[in-house]
């Protein structure tokens, strides 16, 4: 392997990450009923992408001759069609229709939107609550430390699948949209390793001549912490905020799958595979695909995490 | 070492009243009470004002939430989880009936994981880069990023629905109790199969690869190699010096597993229609009953802390080190 390449295995991570957040980003110009381009009165126009960019009314349901192009899902993930109930994959649905008939690649790729949004709200978040947690207990010691280390301890005696529905049951946060109110929740469960990480990092860090000379040119503690510490323990806790978002998307599946995640009508990879459980003795399909895509984004997540890990210790590499 | 077990053991009854401190604030200290707020069931009808000052005397909810901890933890120490709000019954009683079927499916889990995956990441580490290896390796990573529901619906389809070898979902196929006792246990035993499986596959990938890492920071390939240059048996070799040396470090991890395997009765439970735990523990959450909720959680939390503890302990006298107080 050249030296200056990266990781194979941090490569095809990121590539990975890069087309499941264009996916995401594009699936309501990717799946749509909407035509991308049509013949109208006043010469050629694209009903797809005013959709998607919320300009003017939705022209749904045009005329069928006008139309020139039509998106590669032509369907939209909640569009319900009798006529087509659960039908195998085909060249008509490629991956098949539910049990109201809705065209599961359109919904699989919106699914894609709420894990991502998810995912990555909740890491930031575990971020925003475990690195001042970690940097307080690392960094100050003493009575700071015993409290941190006390509440982690704590914290680590519950599954965090356990305690995020019981965050959920009591409904203090139902008044907020359901994608932030998941996002909060894993958050609010999912800060323990950062900051045991972060902590780990600055007692390493301590006794360092790094702290001496930063405490020689007489920084603050603050400035310590944010410009001296921080930098060099961030590479280790960014590999486990990559993590961190691996596990808020499965967690995020889990609650869907279990009936309390996002709201209908809104796709979720678990709440399809919640569905798939009510066909399981006749549509394969409805459990095959979501779930595949489900598997590679978390096994994307472990990539780069794992990717960038080996970056910064060769000894991992084994 | 005396010292230190005692230490251990009064920061573990620490822990444990922070858990329980938790669970109830958890719980109480939320805007609202457990009371109020809409139902998840639309079908709910809204609790009438007398009805609800009453319920909140009941529950104690007209205190202030200090009194209210200290009371609950009062009947905790007696034993009384308090009763439910769905159906009034006593929560512990609620908990014991749908205790056993989790800790069956948990212990066959935990077993199966670690007569696997200790034979699995010694035989890795034996020989490093080889063939079983690099296969063991990739199966485990794709195992570690396997979401339990999807492999269990997989799991479904594959061996109930295709092939009708094993049972869909729950405990015993209809008319299993005019059976005799073989074929009952039979029964009851391909119901679980899946169930098994699927709690236990996570947990199996992780702690062969921790075998094997751990294996390979130890002198195992010396010794192994020497064993075997001894003329020792592949088996003896796996026995004497795998089990040997693996067995004191997976004893910490078996702690840390418990959490995986509690949050993982919740989701198997649910796909399989297993009326333990984890299903009361969901009902419970459909419900929101609250004094259920605060049951199961503390149970699923302190038998972590219990694990966790068990684990410190076995591993303080297990290795020669620790016991001589070489290494913390």
């Amino acid at each position: 392997m050249r030296e200056s390449a990266l990781p194979r295995g941090l490569a095809a991570g990121l590539w990975l990450m890069g087309g499941l957040v264009v996916a995401a980003v594009t699936a309501p110009l990717l799946a749509t009923d909407l035509p991308w381009i049509e013949r109208g009165p006043d010469g050629l126009g694209s009903p797809a992408l005013r959709g998607y960019l919320g300009l003017g009314p939705d022209r749904a349901g045009g005329v069928a001759e006008r139309v020139v192009l039509r998106a590669p899902i032509p369907y939209h993930p909640a569009r319900q069609d009798f006529d087509a109930h659960l039908e195998a994959p085909s060249g008509r649905h490629w991956l098949g229709t539910d049990g109201l008939g809705r065209d599961l690649a359109a919904r699989t790729l919106h699914g894609a939107r709420v894990s991502l949004v998810v995912g990555l709200l909740a890491a930031l978040l575990a971020l925003a609550v475990g690195l001042p947690l970690g940097a307080l207990a690392g960094y100050a010691g003493g009575w700071w430390d015993a409290a941190v280390s006390r509440l982690v301890e704590t914290m680590l005696c519950f599954p965090t699948l356990l305690l995020a529905l019981a965050i959920l049951a009591t409904g203090w946060q139902a008044w907020l949209p359901d994608v932030l109110r998941i996002g909060l929740v894993l958050g609010l469960t999912g800060w323990i390793p950062v900051t045991r990480y972060l902590r780990a990092e600055f007692l390493k860090l301590r006794g360092s001549d790094l702290l001496a000379a930063a405490r020689a040119t007489g920084a603050g503690h603050l400035r310590i912490v944010l410009r001296h510490l921080l930098p060099s323990a961030l590479a280790p806790v960014l590999v486990t905020a990559a993590f961190a978002v691996a596990g808020a998307i499965v967690l995020e599946a889990a609650l869907s799958f279990l009936g309390l995640g996002v709201a209908e009508p809104t796709a979720t990879w678990g709440r399809l595979l919640r569905e798939a459980r009510d066909h399981v003795d006749r549509a394969w399909w409805l459990a095959l695909f979501p779930g595949i895509a489900l598997f590679l984004t978390v096994l994307t997540c472990n990539l780069i995490g794992e990717g960038v890990r080996d970056l910064l210790d060769p000894r991992s590499r084994r | 070492m005396l010292r230190r077990l005692v230490r251990r053991c009064a920061t573990a009854v620490l822990t444990l009243l922070l858990v329980t401190l938790l669970v109830f604030g958890l719980t109480h200290l939320v805007p609202g009470d457990p009371l109020t707020g809409e139902s998840a069931d639309p079908g709910v009808r809204p609790l009438t004002r007398d009805r609800l000052e009453q319920l909140r005397t009941l529950y104690r909810l007209d205190r202030p939430v200090p009194v209210q901890y200290g009371l609950w933890l009062g009947d905790l120490l007696r034993g009384d989880l308090g009763t439910s709000f769905s159906d009034g019954r006593p929560v512990l009683e609620k908990m014991t009936e749908r205790l056993g079927v989790t800790l069956l499916l948990n212990a066959l889990s935990l077993g199966l994981m670690v007569l696997l995956a200790v034979p699995l990441g010694t035989l890795a580490a034996l020989r490093p880069g080889s063939r079983l290896d690099r296969w063991t390796g990739g199966l485990t990573y794709a195992l570690y990023a396997l979401p339990v529901f999807w492999a269990g619906l997989l799991l479904q389809i594959a061996f109930s629905v295709r092939l009708g070898w094993l049972p869909l979902f729950g405990l015993a196929s209809e008319g299993a109790a005019g059976l005799g006792a073989a074929a009952r246990l039979a029964d009851r035993a391909a119901h679980l199969v899946l169930p098994v499986i699927c709690l236990g596959y996570g947990g199996l990938a992780y702690l062969s690869r921790f075998v094997r890492a751990n294996l390979l920071d130890n002198a195992l390939i010396e010794s192994g190699r020497a064993a075997r240059a001894r003329g020792l048996s592949e088996l003896a070799v796996l026995v004497r010096h795998g089990f040997a040396q693996a067995a004191v470090p997976m004893l910490t991890l078996a702690g840390f597993l418990l959490p995986a395997l509690v949050g993982g009765s919740v989701i198997v439970e649910t796909i399989f229609a297993i009326p333990g735990l984890g299903m009361l523990f969901v009902e419970a959450v459909l419900d929101r009953d609250i004094p259920v909720l605060m049951g199961v959680t503390l149970l699923g939390s302190s038998a972590t802390l219990a694990g966790i503890l068990a684990a410190d302990l076995l591993y303080a006298v297990a290795d020669p080190r620790v016991r001589r107080g070489e290494v913390a």
